[in-house]
């Protein structure tokens, strides 16, 4: 019994970090209706931009986070422009391939660079014992700052012009347009945001655990399982979609063996969209 | 006479291969409201849509204040005041009436008259105040006709060119919407108009041009295009 609500704990608290990479990934469907298949290799360049912060510069790991974003929504912005732009408005093969083409490019220098060989970031902080289990305080503090990151995220596009751009943006581009919106700007640092939270993501998961450069593929196929549960262009629903990834995952944890978890996963989510096409929590959504 | 504003020169457009405008050219006055007649493909708004940047101008020019501006995108148009209230309103269906109304005085320009356009809106349309917390989606095609144009009117346009402002309205709601219309003009908007009520819209004209198979065929003075008995067989059922 002990050793199941430990387990909850602990997804729910990783799950919230699910939800933060979920968000990127949501956010830039939601804006340009693009696949962005880079997610998984940005959430893995957030994992080794952590590395290069703590290990390498001796940083530490949560201030490393304010340059992760800022360079991350750079970087954003550059592929945006690069591979992204020209593509807006044809087929959704086309985006598809371009990001994929750009995924491709980025796994192939990381791999050049640094090998496959599983990277650590040797930090931990005092956690949270309990009947003889541990939450780690990594865990705790990575979990608190995916929702602060993902709240500063709902303010931008809430209370701010540029953020209600945004919003526009992803309503009625062309409307947009007509109010004098430049609205190829705005997609891109909707790119741009995307990116960050997407890198700001790995690198709070490179906290916790090993990684590669190929780390982020899987966490990508659990952003696409997340948005599907929240519902995609929905970043409310794609941090709870998380937190309930991470409640499954916890909840399954303690009674079949790890290589089932993303069986039961996927199996999930086959479910869900047959049964919910649009997302669990796009019930009772205005539209 | 006022002076021109705006003007389209031998504007020839269309959508992928096929052409719609033939060399249309139209002119603007400044506090003139402006109206743009025509049966069903005629061009009128694909003509709207080349004059704010939406359409691509293939050959011939777009004057606004002087400047040829062409080349230039339509939120760059937006921005100088060249503005368009769409057909089919095509608002920010999940942001609230307010959004919707600050993302209209999007531009460096219209910004600084936001208090003041703001007030002028809800003072025309009191609807609005009352519910600007609501999400301009779940509006019924009247009040979304009115944020339309409220939007609109937030971006300070120095053109205000409205696409079929009566279009699926009651007529009580148009004629509504065609006092708010006399007011603006009152008060010294230009006004560019493409209107299917074509008997409403010439009769609060200056100015009227038909259009016939992407080509201006009639123009001239609203009063004197509304006794043309072409237009009035065709358009006025006379």
């Amino acid at each position: 019994m002990y050793d199941l609500v430990a387990s909850l704990a602990s997804g729910v608290l990783v799950g919230a970090i699910y939800g933060l990479a979920a968000i990127g990934l949501s956010l830039i469907f939601g804006v340009m209706k693009v696949i962005n298949l880079t997610h998984g290799a940005m959430i893995a360049l957030g994992m080794f931009a952590l590395y290069f912060f703590v290990s390498v510069l001796g940083f530490n790991p949560y201030v490393s986070l304010l340059p992760i974003v800022a360079g991350g929504f750079v970087v954003g912005v550059m592929v945006y422009w690069i591979a992204v732009n020209r593509v807006i408005g044809s087929s959704d093969l086309m985006s598809l391939l371009a990001t994929f083409a750009m995924n491709m490019i980025i796994i192939g220098v990381g791999t050049a660079l640094w090998t496959t060989s599983p990277y650590n970031v040797d930090f931990s902080l005092p956690g949270i014992s309990w009947h003889g289990y541990t939450i780690p305080g990594t865990q705790i503090v990575a979990a608190a700052l995916a929702i602060v990151i993902a709240g500063l995220l709902y303010v931008f596009l809430y209370h701010t012009r540029t953020g209600k751009a945004v919003r526009a943006v992803a309503s009625n581009r062309q409307a947009a347009e007509l109010m004098g919106i430049p609205t190829r700007r705005i997609l891109a640092i909707a790119f741009g945001l995307g990116i960050a939270v997407a890198g700001a993501a790995g690198a709070l998961i490179a906290t916790l655990f090993p990684f590669t450069i190929l780390s982020g593929g899987s966490y990508e196929l659990k952003s696409f399982v997340v948005t599907v549960l929240g519902g995609l262009g929905n970043p409310a629903g794609a941090l709870a979609g998380g937190i309930l990834l991470g409640l499954i995952e916890g909840g399954v944890a303690p009674f079949v063996d790890v290589s089932w978890t993303p069986v039961i996963e996927f199996s999930l989510f086959v479910l869900i969209l047959i049964a919910f096409p649009a997302g669990l929590f796009r019930i009772g959504k205005n539209h | 006479m006022s002076q021109s504003i705006l003007q389209l020169e031998n504007v020839e457009s269309g959508y992928g291969e096929v052409q719609v405008l033939w060399g249309v050219s139209l002119s603007v006055h400044a506090h003139y409201l402006t109206t743009v007649v025509g049966a069903n493909g005629a061009g009128k708004t694909t003509t709207l849509r080349a004059a704010i940047g939406s359409n691509k101008v293939w050959a011939g020019r777009v004057v606004f204040e002087d400047d040829d501006v062409t080349a230039l995108s339509a939120h760059d148009k937006a921005r100088r005041g060249l503005v368009l209230v769409p057909e089919g309103r095509q608002l920010f269906a999940d942001m609230s009436v307010e959004e919707n109304l600050e993302m209209g005085a999007f531009s460096p320009r219209a910004r600084t008259h936001y208090r003041k356009n703001l007030e002028r809106v809800f003072g025309f349309f009191p609807r609005l105040a009352e519910r600007r917390q609501q999400k301009a989606g779940t509006f019924s095609g009247g009040e979304q006709q009115m944020l339309a144009v409220g939007r609109g009117l937030m971006a300070d346009p120095k053109v205000l060119i409205i696409d079929e402002l009566s279009l699926g309205l009651s007529p009580l709601l148009t004629q509504q919407l065609f006092a708010t219309l006399r007011e603006l003009k009152q008060a010294g908007l230009t006004i560019l108009l493409v209107e299917q009520n074509v008997h409403l819209a010439l009769a609060l004209s200056d100015y009227a041009y038909v259009l016939t198979e992407g080509r201006v065929g009639i123009e001239g003075p609203a009063h004197e295009v509304a006794q043309n008995p072409d237009v009035r067989k065709a358009y006025l059922g006379m």
